[in-house]
């Protein structure tokens, strides 16, 4: 094939057409030339040649369309002529791309978040041979309610895995140095751990980061290559090797003015020196996608920074804590590594096992592809996503559903026109083309308008999801695999909505087309058929928005027993700053005290944690003879429950007068008084916590309240004084006069002039606290409700395109009726009643679909029944009203008709 | 004239590049030429003829240049290249194994 030529030819169309044009002219002339030598006028001799040869411009269109550049030409040629459609009817094409474009847009943006949870690997090389190590067994407490396990205590999370059984992704040590001994299947094992929040002193600032211990192997078998300097190895994973860190990309921009400032630098942690020898390059970000980590440290470095306890968590074979990764050897699979290390592991945690109970459900090893790194967050968000995902696609088909009836709507009325073009001789296909390519040129408009949206529905959707969550690495954004999908879609969606209508449009049967005008499909079962199927679908979209606005209606009103309002919440470490026990008391309250000094404060307290966040045991203690186990244990400072507005039923709150020195203290809730001292006061009875030997005197009786989770229960609950316990991280509570954060630079300074060295951390509302712990359940009433109003308007516009046009077919019948004396009131009556007979319709069909996804969904929900008669009761009263007001305006436009007009428009 | 005979598919080629490669020539003259070689039994039309020769063109196979006709008006002279050269014995030794073929089976039903 020639290119080039074909490609002048392109580039400079019009002479190859002239030129074209003139060598057939030249044979012609040729031809005539011979006839008139042969005696003939002019004349005849043209006329001749014509006759024997046809004319020339059918020579030169046929040489056009045999060329290869044809099939573009002709497609050029068709998408111009679909444009000069569109903009002759901008109502039905605006309306055609915008509702295409939210939908392809809403698609692509849930699923580009799609890609960066769930599909995304780690920015490592040879990403696809990493393996996570978990282990899965059966539950610690199954039965009755003691807690029976080698895994005797943990630092980390388990979660809940198929079958009932219990999974977790934390080791103790010993199984880390056992397995990594068993290396014929993996090429290296490495583990790391979440090192918290840690605070990083440079040059006098102060600030909070993310930290990560890792192992000498972690850098070198991830294949991270440093930014600058080096990275964390074997030689500095030893005890007593020279304190080491390595900073991540932003820590290293962000603090110390860039990576190659930042090796060799000192730097505090938690007031501990290290030196930072490397930076991490800018694409890595840790392993866990929920967690990224500001300053790596070699994981002995918890000796340093974690007190006297650390020593002893690598020689506990019954605390779980360290989390393991692993590379597989070229050509070994993961069912062959699992294998293989499984009996390893067995053998090994069966030497920890004490009781027959603990032996009776050992750990099993369980190796999982550690390409996208650790799964903490596709565990939390995957089915959060799929139900979007779900909904969005519904909208998206009501969408093309509805583009296919206005296409079909505007074939009835272009029948005409095409009918024309095909008695003309158009081949079939050429129209079916020319249809299809419309409804292409449609569907990329709404796609491109759609990646536009999804660009800015993404970043709001991160906003939505991640709801203040920091350390988050959620890198969702548009890239060429989202961009990819969203074109496949848009281009299956202009064929599943162009394909119908254009096949339809250029049935054979042309001729009763040609006769009459207007005739269509006889009664438009196709369109009716498709806005039974967009109702049907709505109706769907409207049961769950109704059951997550229920939900969020429900969390939204649970009862607290705590001011959710005028409280301001924010983190103080004096721990990490280097302050120690007994002088860190004396610290946290006297800037209690400095706090409650501010104008505008009517009170300040602190405690271990906020009360939505609080979580902790003290494992079991005793009330009189009885040991109680599950009570919540919260460390608070003085004036806890007054600032708090947590009603006190007896005695008093813990105060100032519970001092170091002073007699141990505690406030019960009411429900372990009622549940323990039956009747009677407990005041000045005494409980005991079983591990620390400690009793404390009953000083208070508190209301119940909600204690952690919104979604918990209220539990018993036991209140002691910060004062008489060593202390880390405080959380402090100012109850404000307005706004609470406007008191945030104030608190700043106040904490500066203590220790310059302490940093502040989650300032934050206690509302907006409370809020981010239901932030996928906002972002769901949000978002469902967004799209289910999508779903309605879209319904509507179909319901409303469809009636018109059963209007306007009807027109003679109801122009007969109104001459026979029929009323407005009666002709409005019969196209409504067309209206409800297709929303029922809808509603019947999609009632037990409507159920059936509910109970999809039931773990997403709070105190709402996936199957709540109320909800969908609303929902279809609210498909039908919407129905009859998209009905209505059509049914007036019909009572309007003038029977003398409408006999005569035949 | 005599009675005409539809053409071949790919024959067409066939006696084009056939024809050019004796000595360049207009669309009148290969029509001309195809004709009298045939004596009458192939009549190419132009509407057959100029889609075909702009294919083999597209190809590579002939060129065409404009030059001076005696009479003094223009006409576009095709010519064989190389590649068609090579193009044209290859389509002869496919025509020949066609035409052996076929008259085998014709000789078998006599």
């Amino acid at each position: 094939m020639n290119l080039k030529r074909i490609f002048q030819r392109l580039r400079n169309r019009g002479r190859a057409d002239a030129d074209l044009e003139e060598e057939i002219a030249s044979f012609y002339d040729g031809m005539q030339a011979r006839r008139i030598e042969a005696g003939l006028t002019p004349g005849e001799a043209r006329r001749e040649t014509r006759a024997e040869f046809g004319s020339p411009a059918r020579v030169v269109e046929a040489v056009r369309d045999s060329r290869v550049e044809a099939v573009l030409e002709t497609a050029i040629q068709d998408i111009r002529y679909a444009w000069r459609g569109l903009r002759r009817n901008p109502g039905f094409a605006a309306v055609a791309v915008l509702t295409l474009a939210l939908g392809i847009g809403a698609n692509s943006a849930i699923y580009s978040l799609m890609e960066s949870i769930l599909l995304r690997s780690l920015p490592v090389a040879g990403a696809e041979s990493l393996v996570v190590l978990n282990w899965h067994s059966r539950p610690p407490r199954d039965g009755g309610k003691d807690w029976v396990h080698v895994m005797q205590s943990v630092s980390g999370f388990a979660w809940k895995g198929g079958h009932g059984s219990y999974v977790s992704g934390m080791f103790p040590y010993g199984a880390f140095e056992t397995l990594r001994e068993e290396n014929g299947s993996l090429s290296v094992l490495f583990g790391h751990f979440r090192a918290g929040d840690r605070t990083l002193s440079i040059g006098g600032a102060a600030s909070s980061a993310g930290g990560e211990y890792v192992t000498g192997e972690y850098f070198r078998a991830l294949a991270v290559r440093p930014a600058a300097g080096r990275l964390i190895g074997p030689e500095d994973d030893k005890p007593g090797a020279p304190p080491v860190a390595v900073v991540s990309f932003a820590t290293s921009q962000n603090r110390f003015g860039g990576p190659a400032k930042a090796v060799g630098q000192p730097i505090l942690v938690d007031n501990v020196p290290f030196t930072v020898v490397g930076v991490a390059p800018p694409e890595f970000r840790g392993v866990d996608p929920a967690w990224e980590p500001g300053v790596y440290l070699p994981l002995r470095a918890n000796l340093l920074l974690d007190g006297s306890g650390a020593a002893s968590m690598y020689g506990n074979g019954n605390f779980y804590w360290i989390e393991l990764m692993g590379r597989l050897r070229p050509g070994v699979t993961l069912e062959q590594a699992q294998s293989a290390m499984a009996p390893r592991f067995r053998q090994w945690v069966s030497t920890t096992a004490t009781t027959d109970g603990e032996r009776a459900k050992l750990p099993e090893l369980l190796l999982t592809p550690g390409a996208g790194g650790l799964n903490s967050l596709r565990r939390d968000y995957s089915k959060p996503l799929y139900v979007l995902l779900a909904m969005v696609g519904l909208i998206l088909t009501i969408a093309c559903a509805n583009i296919a009836n206005l296409l079909l709507a505007r074939a009835s009325a272009r029948r005409r026109e095409i009918s024309v073009r095909l008695s003309l001789g158009a081949s079939r296909w050429r129209v079916v083309r020319q249809l299809i390519t419309e409804s292409l040129l449609l569907a990329s408009l709404g796609g491109i308008l759609g990646v536009v949206l999804a660009h800015w529905g993404t970043q709001w959707l991160t906003v939505l999801l991640t709801n203040g969550r920091e350390n988050f690495t959620l890198g969702a954004g548009l890239n060429w695999f989202v961009l990819a999908a969203t074109a496949a879609l848009t281009m299956l969606c202009g064929l599943l909505f162009g394909l119908a209508p254009a096949l339809q449009a250029t049935r054979p049967d042309v001729m009763p087309a040609l006769k009459n005008g207007r005739a269509g499909e006889p009664r438009g079962w196709t369109q009716q058929a498709l806005v039974v199927a967009q109702l049907a679908l709505s109706l769907i979209v409207l049961v769950a928005a109704g059951l997550f606005v229920r939900t969020l209606n429900n969390l939204h009103s649970v009862q607290l027993g705590y001011a959710r309002e005028n409280i301001l919440l924010f983190s103080v470490d004096a721990r990490k700053a280097g302050h120690r026990d007994p002088e860190i008391v004396n610290f946290y309250s006297g800037l209690r005290r400095r706090f409650e000094a501010i104008p505008g404060v009517s009170g300040a307290t602190l405690s271990q944690s906020s009360l939505i966040r609080a979580g902790h045991a003290r494992g079991a203690m005793k009330v009189g003879e009885t040991t109680v186990e599950g009570t919540r244990v919260l460390v608070t400072g003085a004036n806890f429950h007054s600032t708090m507005r947590i009603p006190m039923l007896y005695g008093r709150e813990i105060d100032d007068r519970d001092q170091p020195g002073s007699a141990p203290v505690a406030v019960i809730s009411e429900r372990l008084a009622r549940t323990y001292f039956d009747g009677r006061n407990p005041i000045g009875h005494r409980i005991a916590f079983l591990k620390e030997k400690r009793e404390l005197e009953i000083v208070g009786v508190s209301a119940n309240l909600r204690y952690g989770s919104l979604k918990g229960e209220n539990p018993m609950t036991v209140f002691i004084a910060a004062s008489q316990v060593s202390l880390r991280g405080m959380t402090y509570a100012l109850r404000t006069a307005g706004d609470p954060l406007r008191h945030a630079s104030n608190i700043r300074d106040i904490v500066k002039e203590a220790d310059s060295r302490i940093p502040v951390t989650n300032i934050v509302s206690q509302a907006a606290e409370i809020d981010r712990t239901i932030g996928q359940e906002v972002a769901f009433a949000k978002l469902c409700t967004g799209f289910a109003a999508l779903a309605l308007l879209i319904s509507c516009i179909g319901l409303y395109g469809t009636m018109s046009c059963a209007v306007a077919r009807r027109i003679n019948e109801i122009g007969i009726r109104m001459a026979l004396g029929a009323r407005r009131g009666a002709v409005v009556w019969m196209v409504l009643r067309r209206v409800l007979v297709l929303v029922l319709i809808g509603i019947a069909i999609s009632v037990p679909a409507a159920l059936a996804a509910s109970q999809l969904v039931e773990s997403l929900l709070f105190e709402t029944k996936p199957n709540d008669p109320a909800i969908l009761a609303l929902a279809g009263v609210i498909l039908a009203g919407a129905g009859i007001l998209a009905g209505y305006l059509p049914a007036r436009r019909a009572s309007k008709i003038d029977p003398l007009v409408a006999l005569r428009h035949e | 004239m005599g009675k005409q005979t539809e053409l071949l598919q790919g024959t067409l080629d066939l006696l084009i590049l056939r024809t050019l490669e004796l000595q360049p020539l207009h669309g009148v003259g290969i029509a001309d030429r195809v004709a009298q070689a045939t004596k009458g039994v192939f009549v190419i039309g132009p509407g057959s003829l100029f889609p075909a020769l702009h294919r083999l063109a597209d190809r590579g196979w002939i060129e065409g240049e404009w030059s001076e006709l005696a009479t003094g008006r223009r006409a576009k002279f095709y010519s064989i290249t190389p590649a068609g050269r090579k193009r044209l014995i290859e389509e002869k030794r496919n025509w020949n194994r066609v035409s052996i073929a076929v008259n085998q089976v014709l000789a078998e039903e006599s």
